[in-house]
C-alpha cells in the first residue's frame, strides 16, 4: 500500500520537474523573487563559511609565501622603474594620440566603463561547470549580461542575479561562446570554452576565414560586433592558429589573460551592451 | 519533526561546504559530492518517502544556485531517493558494504546524467576523456568520504532514535 503511494508521489513529482524544467527553459524571469528571497538566507552563510575559509587558508600559505615574496620584490621593484620609465613615453603618446583623434573625430573608445568590485564567495562543486557566484547583485547595479573582468582580461558573463548576489559563467565553461577579434587585423572569429582543454589552461578559437591574419601571440580582444560583450575587452593571446579540414576556416587556441585558478576578487562591468534598444529605434 | 529539521540544517552545511570550502582547497581536482552522499544515505536508511523529501530539498537547493532550467538537479535527486529508498530494506546498522557500492552507482548515474543532458546532446562525444578526467577521481573522492559521513549520520540517527525513545517514556 504504501509503495504504491510513494510510486504516485515519485510520478508526480517527476511531472513537476519535467513541467517546471519546460516552462523554465523558455522563460526563468518568474523564479527571480524566490531565487532573491533563499539568497537572502543563503549568501550570508555563504559569505560567512567563504571568509572562515579564505583567512584560514590565508594564515597558512602566507607563511609558505614571505620567502618568494621577499624575492618577488626585489624583482618587481625593477620593474616598477622599467615601467615608469615606459609610463612616460606612453602619456607622451597619449597626448599624442588624443591631438590626432580630434583630429580624426574619434570619439569611440575603450574601456571607458563603469565598474565595481565584487568577492567571489561560492563556486561550483564539481568539474562540469565553471560557474561561480559573487557577492554583489542588482543593488548594486548589476544586470544580466554584465561583463565579468578578472587579472587584467575578460572572465564571465553574468547569467542570473539577485538583489545581493549574481552568478557568473566563466569563459572557460564549456557551454561559453564569445564573439571576438584580433586587434592587429580585425578579423572576427569565436572564443568557446571546452572542458578537455582547461586542464590545459586553453580555450579554443573557431571560425577565423580562410586567409584571415591571426598570427600566433595575437591579441584577442572582444569584438564589436557580440550581442552580449562589450567591445575592445582583453580576452587573450591566440597559438596554434591551422587551416580547418573544410579548408574554409581556420581555428586555433587562447592562453586567456584572466588567470581562473583561485579567483577571488572580480571586476563587473555595470554597463551593458543593449543591442535590442538599436533595433528598436 | 526534529529529524527532519537536523537534516535539513545537515544538507545545508552540505551544500554550504562544497560551494564555499572545497573549491579553495588547491590539492582537490576533484571534490566529493556531499549532498549526493546525504541524499542517497537518507534514502537507504529513512526509506523511499524519506528519500523523495530530502532529494526535493537538495535538489532545490542547487537549482536556485545554478541558472538554466529548474528543475533539473531536483529530478535526478528525487529518484536518487526513490531507488534507494528501495534498498532500505536491507539495512541494518554497521553494515557498510551495500552503502558503498550504491554510492558508486549514484555517482556514475549523476555523471553519466550531467554528461548526457549536458553535453552529450550539444555534440559532445568525448565520453572516455571525461570519464578518465572527472567522473573517475569525483567517484573515488565520493566513496571515501561517504566511508565517513555514512557512520555519522548512523551516530546522529541513532542519538535521536533515543532521545526520542527516552522522552517518550518519560511523558508516559
Amino acid at each position: 500500500m504504501e509503495s504504491k503511494q510513494n510510486r504516485y508521489i515519485l510520478i508526480g513529482l517527476t511531472v513537476f520537474c519535467i513541467l517546471l524544467i519546460g516552462v523554465t527553459a523558455i522563460n526563468d524571469q518568474w523564479l527571480a523573487p524566490l531565487r532573491t528571497g533563499v539568497g537572502y538566507v543563503l549568501i550570508p552563510i555563504q559569505s560567512g563559511v567563504n571568509r572562515v575559509g579564505i583567512s584560514i587558508y590565508q594564515e597558512l600559505s602566507d607563511y609558505g609565501q614571505l620567502k618568494t615574496a621577499l624575492e618577488e620584490n626585489r624583482r618587481l621593484q625593477s620593474e616598477i622603474d622599467r615601467l615608469i620609465e615606459e609610463n612616460n613615453r606612453l602619456t607622451a603618446e597619449q597626448y599624442e594620440l588624443q591631438r590626432l583623434r580630434e583630429l580624426y573625430d574619434l570619439d569611440q573608445e575603450y574601456m571607458q566603463y563603469e565598474k565595481t568590485a565584487a568577492r567571489v564567495i561560492a563556486n561550483d562543486s564539481g568539474d562540469w561547470f565553471q560557474v561561480f557566484r559573487v557577492d554583489k547583485g542588482s543593488a548594486d547595479g548589476i544586470q544580466v549580461g554584465s561583463n565579468v573582468l578578472a587579472g587584467g582580461g575578460l572572465a564571465g558573463i553574468v547569467t542570473d542575479v539577485g538583489a545581493h548576489y549574481a552568478t557568473v559563467r566563466s569563459i572557460i565553461d564549456d557551454s561559453s561562446r564569445v564573439s571576438a577579434m584580433a586587434v592587429q587585423s580585425g578579423e572576427t572569429c569565436f572564443v568557446a570554452g571546452d572542458l578537455t582543454l582547461y586542464k590545459d589552461g586553453r580555450l579554443r578559437i573557431t571560425n577565423i576565414k580562410k586567409g584571415g591574419d591571426v598570427k600566433e601571440g595575437d591579441r584577442i580582444v572582444t569584438s564589436n560586433i557580440s550581442s552580449r560583450f562589450l567591445p575592445g575587452i582583453l580576452v587573450g593571446y591566440a597559438v596554434d592558429v591551422s587551416i580547418d579540414s573544410n579548408q574554409l576556416t581556420s581555428s586555433g587556441y587562447l592562453i586567456p589573460a584572466a588567470r581562473f585558478n583561485n579567483l577571488q576578487e572580480v571586476l563587473i562591468i555595470t554597463d551593458v551592451k543593449e543591442t535590442e534598444d538599436l533595433t528598436g529605434e | 519533526m526534529k529529524k527532519i529539521l537536523i537534516n535539513l540544517i545537515l544538507i545545508v552545511i552540505a551544500f554550504t561546504i562544497q560551494n564555499c570550502v572545497f573549491p579553495l582547497i588547491p590539492f582537490f581536482s576533484a571534490s566529493p559530492n556531499l549532498l549526493l552522499i546525504l541524499t542517497f544515505s537518507f534514502g537507504f536508511m529513512g526509506g523511499q518517502r524519506a528519500g523523495m523529501l530530502y532529494g526535493v530539498l537538495a535538489g532545490i537547493l542547487l537549482d536556485l544556485f545554478y541558472s538554466g532550467p529548474f528543475g533539473f538537479y531536483t529530478l535526478f535527486y528525487v529518484y536518487v531517493g526513490y531507488v534507494n529508498g528501495i534498498c532500505t530494506k536491507y539495512y541494518y546498522e554497521e553494515y557498510i558494504t551495500l552503502p558503498l557500492v550504491l554510492s558508486i552507482f549514484n555517482e556514475l548515474a549523476y555523471n553519466m546524467y550531467i554528461y548526457v543532458f549536458r553535453f552529450l546532446i550539444r555534440g559532445r562525444l568525448n565520453l572516455f576523456y571525461y570519464l578518465r578526467e572527472l567522473v573517475i577521481p569525483e567517484t573515488i573522492f565520493t566513496v571515501v568520504t561517504t566511508l565517513f559521513i555514512y557512520r555519522l549520520l548512523l551516530y546522529i540517527n541513532r542519538r535521536l532514535t533515543e532521545f526520542e525513545s527516552r522522552r517518550d517514556t518519560t511523558i508516559v
